[in-house]
């Protein structure tokens, strides 16, 4: 059995992604299909976020990883050698 | 023909499909509800393959089994190795 935090984590991270892809299926797929005087477009920001806020979260994502290899790469540097 | 080759090929295709379709001039295009859903729909499929890849990483990390004895007979493998090599001379850092 995998330790509870792992499972707690593993399964968090399952519920997540489907809430997530639920959320943005209805968003992009369904949402222009229901008249625009329904009620359900009130849980739904205007369309556009629908990809300005992936393509944020993309270049958040790029920057974040970019980051972490500078600070890692910025730490392994060995010490400059000594000349005679 | 490589697992890429294949990949971009099929990426092309739907590529292609998509940018006809979104391209078209104003007489020919769909109607107006399929033409609001198709736009956005490479971000769309890029954001479906990141929650199934997240989904998989988790279901995966969830599911992975301890392996209780393997770990103990590696430590004491370990153990084994480090007494064998410090007899033959070989110095150790405090672990």
């Amino acid at each position: 059995q995998a330790t509870a935090t792992d499972r707690a984590v593993g399964f968090g991270l399952v519920a997540f992604s489907l809430i997530l892809f639920v959320y943005y299926t209805l968003w992009i797929i369904v949402l222009p299909f229901i008249d625009s005087d329904h009620s359900i477009h009130r849980y739904f920001l205007p369309r556009e976020y629908a990809v300005i806020i992936p393509m944020v979260a993309g270049l958040l994502l790029l920057l974040f990883i970019g980051v972490f290899i500078m600070v890692v790469m910025w730490k392994s540097r060995k010490p400059a050698s000594k000349s005679d | 023909m490589t697992k890429l080759a294949q990949w971009l090929c099929v990426l092309a295709l739907l590529g292609s499909a998509w940018a006809a379709l979104a391209l078209s001039p104003a007489s020919l295009q769909l109607p107006e509800p399929f033409r609001r859903a198709l736009l956005p729909l490479p971000v769309y499929l890029l954001v479906t393959v990141g929650c199934f890849s997240l989904a998989t990483v988790g279901f995966r990390l969830a599911t992975f089994n301890d392996c209780e004895e393997a770990a103990a007979e590696l430590q004491e493998h370990i153990a084994m190795a480090r007494a064998d090599l410090r007899l033959r001379g070989l110095r150790f850092q405090p672990q």
